[in-house]
């Protein structure tokens, strides 16, 4: 395991409002190069708002969100993926009509230069592009055990596939941080097993991820530091073992007899 | 040790667009003989037909990639098949651009004009798209009819602009003792940009570009994220559909040998633009070859029911050969069928003729297993 303390990612103090309704009130909390960190909360704690706001899809009203050292707030979308921040989706935001090598391709976008006319061209650079690229996504096609399903649609895979196929295009843009939201929602015991080794193995090649899951048991096996959200207001933060004994926590997972 | 020819053991062999297998090889040949053969065999009616198929193609392969491939409706597709049209008519015609001058300035200023509407469809979608775009039909009209020096009004204007290249010229071809009609060589004209054109448009749907289109049809969200901006693909979109509409609008003008404004905008141009989409319908939405296949049907259809309707005498038609009044007229009778064809595919095929070709495909792949 990585030990390296120096932060890649600095939230300090967000707050989010929707008209009266305040999303996210004074979140902070850093990533460290490496680190596997967990978001955890009850329904509509704000779990998801953290990543819109990571990926400049909402835009904070108070705060500042830093990539090493390149402030996210107020940018695009586009400017996040550009700085290296990949993201898997709740609910599924795979191209459905396109088939599994494509999705996959699509996660390199940035990272190639084919423009309308050499793509039409197709000799020279777009097939150089094409072969080179087509090698990354190879990989991670084996890592996630995709092979039988390279050019079928996506739209019609099972569930637990599509998951790994949206961390396979998460992961094709060779992020520096890597949002996975609720990655085993929805997935059987054997299918949770293999996405948490799917996980660990990427954190050993050394990507920093933020994790949100409902799986209590998946997250305190494998995060490194775990903060709980409860409406919005972070309640606690520390290893695994430290917020599943801290009392705010479980006041806010149980309720407390009144 | 020998491996099948069709194996593949490379990336390179796996992004082949021609594949190796035998039936794809005899499938091209079959193609060119008949690209060949049918100008020598067929009626001048039949080949005028056919070049008519072939410019609704060329066309509708540019709304396939922008409805198909990127998810905008448009109904502004005439407009853009007008500006290539006048086009021919004032460069080619007026000026005497040679055809290599007139035809890309067609898709220039097609291309153009579309990427100034393409930021419409950043604020709008769906049904709002098309009413904005349904607005540059009205637009149009009124430019074509009014512009006078350019377009010679309302009235029309003449189209003989130059189809020759190097050596060859399309209008008036001979090679070596044979002499072709000018139907024919348009024929060869029309026909070889067809395939080129099919050629570029699948080689864009399958690398960046053309992925990035399908990504914002799909998720336009998630396409953001990973990097795929909306704007400039959506902007693109109408660019390329729209050079491609305009280029097809320059060979209608060739076709006709005359423009006029009324065949672009208002109500004509509508039912041109819904035959464009009529195509896409029929042939397949989001499959290349289904706007040709969709071309065939469409394209020619209205041609063969106005050749009929000089011949025979059809029930409830007015103006047919029969001479009986009737409550239709042969133009009408083509609208009512175009709506109904997009109603009968949009209920039984969706996909279009491209996925019947599909499935009968797999079905002789995995014979004689039903699956």
């Amino acid at each position: 395991m990585m030990t390296s303390s120096e932060s890649l990612l600095s939230v300090r103090d967000v707050t989010l409002r929707f008209g009266g309704v305040a999303a996210l009130t004074g979140v902070s909390f850093d990533v460290r190069a490496g680190e596997l960190f967990a978001v955890i909360g009850p329904n509509g704690a704000g779990k998801t708002s953290i990543f819109n706001c990571l990926n400049a899809v909402y835009r904070p009203q108070e705060g500042s969100i830093t990539l090493q050292g390149t402030e996210l707030v107020g940018r695009k979308p586009g400017f996040t993926a550009k700085l290296g921040i990949a993201r898997t989706f709740q609910n599924l935001g795979l191209f459905t009509n396109l088939d599994v090598v494509d999705n996959l391709m699509l996660g390199r976008h940035l990272r190639m230069r084919t423009g309308f006319l050499a793509g039409a061209v197709w000799l020279g650079r777009a097939r150089r592009e094409e072969i080179e690229h087509r090698r990354r996504v190879e990989e991670i096609i084996e890592l996630l055990e995709l092979e039988p399903y390279r050019r079928t649609h996506v739209g019609s895979l099972p569930y637990g596939v599509q998951k790994r196929i949206e961390l396979g295009r998460a992961l094709a843009m060779d992020p520096t941080l890597l949002l996975l939201d609720e990655p085993v929602a929805g997935m059987n015991l054997e299918e949770t097993g293999d996405m948490a080794r799917a996980i660990l193995s990427i954190q050993a090649s050394g990507v920093s991820m933020i994790l949100v899951e409902h799986d209590m048991q998946m997250v305190m096996d494998i995060a490194d530091r775990v903060m709980a959200l409860d409406f919005g207001i972070p309640i606690a933060i520390g290893t695994p073992a430290e917020v599943q004994s801290d009392e705010r926590v479980i006041e806010a997972y149980l309720g407390v007899a009144s | 040790m020998t491996k099948a020819r069709t194996m593949v053991t490379k990336y390179e062999d796996d992004l082949r667009l021609f594949r190796r297998s035998r039936w794809y090889q005899v499938g091209i040949l079959l193609l060119l003989v008949a690209y060949l053969l049918v100008p020598t065999v067929a009626s001048e009616f039949q080949i005028d037909v056919l070049n008519r198929v072939g410019y609704f193609a060329i066309g509708a392969i540019g709304l396939n990639l922008l409805t198909g491939y990127t998810g905008q409706v448009s109904l502004g597709h005439a407009f853009f098949v007008g500006v290539g049209a006048y086009v021919a008519a004032y460069f080619g015609t007026q000026h005497g651009w040679p055809l290599l001058a007139w035809l890309p300035m067609a898709a220039l200023l097609g291309g153009l004009i579309g990427a100034f509407i393409g930021p419409f469809a950043l604020r709008l979608r769906g049904q709002y798209l098309a009413i904005i775009t349904l607005g540059l039909l009205f637009v149009g009209e009124h430019v074509f009819d009014n512009w006078e020096s350019v377009t010679g009004g309302g009235a029309g204007t003449q189209v003989a602009a130059p189809l020759k290249i190097g050596p060859l010229d399309f209008g008036n071809l001979k090679l070596g003792s044979t002499v072709y009609s000018r139907n024919q060589g348009l024929f060869f004209l029309i026909w070889a940009v067809v395939a080129i054109v099919l050629l570029l448009a699948r080689n864009l749907v399958r690398t960046r570009p053309g992925r990035a289109l399908q990504a914002v049809r799909d998720r336009d969200l998630a396409a953001e994220i990973i990097g795929v901006s909306q704007a400039r693909y959506k902007i693109s979109a109408f660019a390329v559909s729209s050079m491609l509409a305009a280029m097809a609008g320059g060979f209608y003008a060739v076709i006709q040998q005359y423009v006029s404004p009324t065949e672009f905008g208002g109500q004509v141009g509508l039912f041109l633009s819904i035959q464009f989409i009529a195509i896409i319908i029929v042939g397949g939405v989001g499959t290349l070859f289904g706007s040709v296949l969709g071309a065939f049907v469409v394209g020619a259809l209205p041609r063969v029911i106005e050749n009929l309707s000089t011949n025979v005498d059809l029930p409830f038609v007015s103006g047919d050969k029969g001479g009986d009044p009737g409550f239709l007229t042969v133009f009408s009778l083509n609208q009512m069928l175009f709506g109904l064809l997009i109603v009968a595919f949009l209920l039984f095929e969706p996909r279009g003729l491209a996925a019947v070709w599909f499935r009968i495909k797999a079905y002789f792949k995995s014979w004689p297993f039903s699956y």
